[in-house]
Order: structure tokens, then C-alpha cells, then sequence
């Protein structure tokens, strides 16, 4: 059995610049903030982020410079607004964008996960998002007489990088039941490496307690990181909630360019390790 | 069923959405969607008791709760019935003819034909405004669903004759354009914190339906980034029950988070 478990360091080592990385993350859910962190710890640049709904971790990515281009069917941190990093650096014409429809994003990923050229979706038809030139779209006829369906090209990942509530030291991913973020499923399978922080590193005997809660094989997955709260300032179903005030500060700092990069000098790039963001955070409540 | 004298104007919102949905339905919500999760839970403990609510799009219904600050986070869905995991079962039974009929959505434009905006303001490659993205309107608008629009914030800009980028479709250019793409369903209502609108059969333009307390015709006209077609008669929009009013206040959002998003003038019955 290989041991998987790495530093988070390591960990951000198996990706490289320029990487197309999968980023399991909602609005203000389950992202592998230990991860993004180190990302952007160790200076990442070029990076082509994909993910469905981003939010907060997006918004630090684009404010530390990290990203070239994003895919995604929302950028939003819900009631705590836009990602205003993020948007501006768009207007700003720095991070290129596709955006799709869910159903479209989830055909790209899809299509990748089954090694299949391209998966349709009856979303999209009559949009604009199919006049901007987006050469991973396209309209064709159904071969069975049907309406015209969107063909929906194959989204590869370099890299896959997920938070869960446990795995072993060979990789097998396990996640408490409740609602499971769709990335959380398809990415992993999209992607040719697959890097997951998690709460817990647990003995194999534990995951055969209850096989049904094993999300992820470890033979698919090649880096496991050990963070307890690694999913902070995002919730992690049932464990624990968004931290609120966190987000709240953050959105006073991503007002300006400045503020945003003292709250990351801060926050991100001052603490040496997981455990010191999280004596820092911890002193700050 | 007596008729409240003391509301305020998302209470009458939310009453005009929960009077759209039927006990057979099933209805999910997404982000930011304080008035149709108060009116799905008003509808279940008035007149729809079967209705299914699929809270954040996943958790299939879930008990009676109190709104919290997010309509996508867990103390939503707690004690849900299942849960519907997004891609493989959520997207299957919305892409059905069969389930989830209806959907609610809210938009930075919507325009004269429905069309909605949620991506940009500008050029797509190089926005002025960068919005959210489209996320599930860009599908449920393509999908034959009936459309139902909130609008907190009634005004030429997010109202317009036509929308600066169509990110969920309605019915285009109206006239019939959509079925001619082979779609079913379409835009149904837009319910505004000014009046009530469907769409014209034939034309498929916005269609005044009323006017909400203290709002007048041309207030509504003043307000709205196209000329709306206007009936010869346009009634009040019919206030919500006291019972309907105390539910929504002591029982689905004590905390108010409804009133987020309106604009501060008082327009209306508001108190």
C-alpha cells in the first residue's frame, strides 16, 4: 500500500503552473481552503480554475494573481455578495471567462469522467452563451429526430482538489452523509490527479465500518492532506458552519486592491502552517 | 380569510407567489431566494400541504424551518426526507416533463419578452459589470418550465426593453419564437415590489395584471424600462390574509430576511 498522506505543501507541489485545476467549492460550502491556501502560498500562476458555483476561494485566487481563466455557471458568495476580486479583475479583462449553465458544466465534466468526446444538454438553447465564441459548445441535431441538443466538449482536469470528512492513509475518501456538492463526485473522476484535504486520517477499519459513507477509491486518488477545519471560513456539512464573520471581513478587505493583499499577506501568506492559520483565526473570534 | 390592512410589500409578494403553486407541485430554490422560500413554506401550511419543497435543490422536504441569512446552506434542509444529489438525480427530474413544473428566478434584467441576465453588463469578454453567472436559469429557461419571476427592486434598469445579454432565455423576440425553437413552458409572472405582471398571449410581451396598494398605473409606467402592455382596467393586487401575514412573520421569517433587497423608499402599503 502506498502512504498518500503529504503535507499540504506537498500536496500544492502536484500542481503546476499553468494547470487546469477542478475546485470543489459552493457559494459559502466545503472548499479546500488548505489547499487554496498553499496554492497561492506557493505563488501559482496561469492556473484555468473550473468550478460550478465559487466563491470565497475563487475570489482569493483571483486577488492573489493566480488565475488566468475560470469556468463556472456562478461566481458568488450569495448574501455575502460578488467575489469583488474576481469581478473586477474580469472587467479588468486579466482572468479570461467561460460560463455555462449547470447542466452544460456538468456535461463538460461528465464527458470527461466517461472519456467521452463531448455529452449534450437541452439547457443553453436560445442563449446568448452560445454566441460568444465558446468552441466547447456547439448546437447539433439530434441524430434520432429530436430538437437540436448542445454538445458539451469533454473538460479534462489536470487536477481535482476536494475537502472531505476523512479518508486512510491509501487514499480511501469517506464523507459523512447529508447534501454532497455535485463536483464532489464527477471532478474527482474528470481529473487525471485528485488532491483531498480532510478533516480526519483515519484507520482503513474505520471506512469498512460503514463502506456506504466511501465517496472516493484511494486507487483515484493521489495526495491526501490531514487539516482539521481545512474547509474554513466554508461550511462542512454536518461538522461545521460558515464563519460568518470571517467572510464578512474579507469582504470589507476585497474592496480594494491593497486591503485585499494586506488580508491575505494576513491571513494566507503569514501563517507557516495550517495549525498557525488556525491559532490566527482562532484569536481573531 | 380575512384581508390583512397591515402588511407590508414582500408579505404581498410572497402571498402573489405562494397563491402560483399547487399541492401536486414540487419546487426547489437556490441562492439568495428569500421570497419564493417564504412563500413555498407558506403555500405548504396554507393551501398546499403536499407540495414538495426541494430546498437548495437538494434536500427533498425538509421540515418547517425559519429562514436563515442563507437560502443554500444547511439549517435549510435539516431533516430533509433525502437528499438529491445536483448532477445525477436533481438535474434528471428537472429535466423531466413530468417534475418540477415551475421555477422561480431572479435576475439583474429581465426583459419586455422574459429573457433574463444574470452574466453581463457589457461586452462578454470584457464586461463593465461582471454579474454571478447563470447557474440553473440558463437551463430551467430552456427546459419547457413555467417561469416565475421576483423582482424586489422595480426600476428602468432592471426592467428593460431588452436585455443586455440573455443568459436564461423567456420567449426571445416574442411572437412565438420560442415554441418555433422547439420549447415548451416560458415565462408565466413576474412579481414585482410594484405590481403583477403575466405575458400577452400572441405577442408574448409583458402584460400588466396589477397593481399593488398605493402604486399607480403610470408609477408602474414610470418605473419600467419598456412600455408594458396595459389592460383598460387594471386592478389592485388583492392583499394578503392576516392569517398569511402572521405565518410569514412569526412562523417562516421572524428575522426579516424577506426585506433584504428592497429599495429604502417606502413605496405602497409598507409600513
Amino acid at each position: 500500500m502506498r502512504d498518500k498522506v503529504v503535507s499540504a505543501a506537498q500536496a500544492a507541489a502536484l500542481v503546476a503552473d499553468g494547470d487546469v485545476v477542478g475546485l470543489q467549492a459552493g457559494p459559502t460550502q466545503c472548499a479546500p481552503m488548505v489547499l487554496v491556501r498553499e496554492l497561492i502560498r506557493a505563488g501559482r500562476r496561469d492556473l484555468e480554475l473550473v468550478c460550478v458555483s465559487g466563491g470565497l476561494p475563487v475570489d482569493w485566487l483571483a486577488a492573489a494573481g493566480c488565475l488566468a481563466r475560470c469556468t463556472f455557471a456562478a461566481v458568488t458568495m450569495e448574501h455575502f455578495g460578488l467575489c469583488q476580486r474576481f469581478r473586477r479583475a474580469v472587467e479588468a479583462g486579466a482572468i479570461a471567462v467561460e460560463e455555462l449553465s449547470e447542466t452544460a458544466l456538468y456535461a463538460r465534466l461528465g464527458a470527461a469522467a466517461r472519456n467521452l468526446p463531448f455529452l449534450p444538454t437541452r439547457g443553453l438553447i436560445g442563449t446568448d452563451l452560445l454566441n460568444v465564441g465558446n468552441d466547447a459548445l456547439a448546437v447539433i441535431p439530434d441524430p434520432f429526430g429530436g430538437p437540436p441538443v448542445v454538445a458539451c466538449r469533454a473538460l479534462p482536469l489536470d487536477v481535482a482538489l476536494l475537502h472531505a470528512h476523512r479518508a486512510d492513509r491509501s487514499g480511501n475518501v469517506a464523507m459523512e452523509p447529508g447534501v454532497r456538492l455535485p463536483t464532489t463526485g464527477t471532478m474527482p473522476r474528470a481529473a487525471r490527479r485528485v488532491v483531498v484535504s480532510v478533516e480526519r486520517v483515519v484507520g482503513t477499519d474505520e471506512l469498512r465500518k460503514a463502506p456506504d459513507r466511501t465517496i472516493l477509491p484511494g486507487f483515484a486518488v493521489d495526495a491526501v492532506v490531514e487539516a482539521p477545519h481545512g474547509a474554513h471560513p466554508t461550511s462542512l456539512f454536518p461538522s461545521y458552519d460558515y464563519d460568518a464573520a470571517f467572510f464578512a471581513s474579507w469582504v470589507d478587505a476585497a474592496a480594494g486592491e491593497q486591503s485585499s493583499g494586506d488580508f491575505l499577506d494576513r491571513y494566507v501568506r503569514g501563517p507557516g502552517s495550517h495549525e498557525e492559520y488556525l491559532r490566527l483565526v482562532g484569536a481573531a473570534r | 380569510m380575512t384581508a390583512s390592512t397591515d402588511y407590508t410589500v414582500d408579505e404581498l409578494m410572497v402571498a402573489v407567489l405562494a397563491a402560483r403553486f399547487d399541492n401536486d407541485d414540487q419546487v426547489c430554490n437556490g441562492i439568495s431566494s428569500f421570497l419564493p422560500v417564504c412563500a413555498i413554506q407558506l403555500a405548504r401550511m396554507t393551501h398546499a400541504p403536499d407540495l414538495v419543497w426541494i430546498a437548495g435543490a437538494s434536500g427533498v422536504d425538509p421540515v418547517d424551518v425559519e429562514l436563515t441569512a442563507s437560502t443554500f446552506e444547511a439549517p435549510l434542509w435539516r431533516d430533509s426526507v433525502m437528499y438529491l444529489e445536483h448532477y445525477a438525480e436533481f438535474w434528471d427530474y428537472a429535466a423531466s416533463d413530468r417534475f418540477l413544473l415551475k421555477f422561480c428566478a431572479g435576475a439583474a434584467q429581465i426583459d419586455a419578452y422574459g429573457n433574463t441576465n444574470n452574466s453581463v453588463i457589457g461586452r462578454y469578454d470584457r464586461p463593465k459589470v461582471r454579474l454571478p453567472g447563470t447557474a440553473g436559469i440558463g437551463d430551467m429557461g430552456s427546459l419547457g418550465k413555467s417561469l416565475i419571476f421576483w423582482v424586489t427592486d422595480h426600476s428602468p434598469r432592471t426592467l428593460v426593453e431588452r436585455v443586455d445579454f440573455r443568459s436564461g432565455i423567456g420567449y426571445l423576440d416574442g411572437g412565438g419564437e420560442r415554441a418555433r425553437l422547439g420549447l415548451r413552458g416560458g415565462p408565466a409572472l413576474v412579481v414585482t415590489n410594484l405590481a403583477v405582471f403575466d405575458f400577452e398571449p400572441g405577442s408574448q410581451r409583458m402584460r400588466l395584471v396589477s397593481v399593488h396598494d398605493g402604486v399607480s398605473v403610470a408609477d408602474v409606467l414610470a418605473a419600467t424600462g419598456f412600455r408594458p402592455v396595459v389592460p383598460p382596467r387594471v386592478p389592485r393586487t388583492p392583499p394578503p390574509t392576516v392569517e398569511q401575514v402572521r405565518l410569514v412573520r412569526e412562523r417562516i421569517d421572524p428575522r426579516d430576511f424577506r426585506k433584504r433587497g428592497f429599495p429604502t423608499r417606502r413605496v405602497g402599503s409598507e409600513r
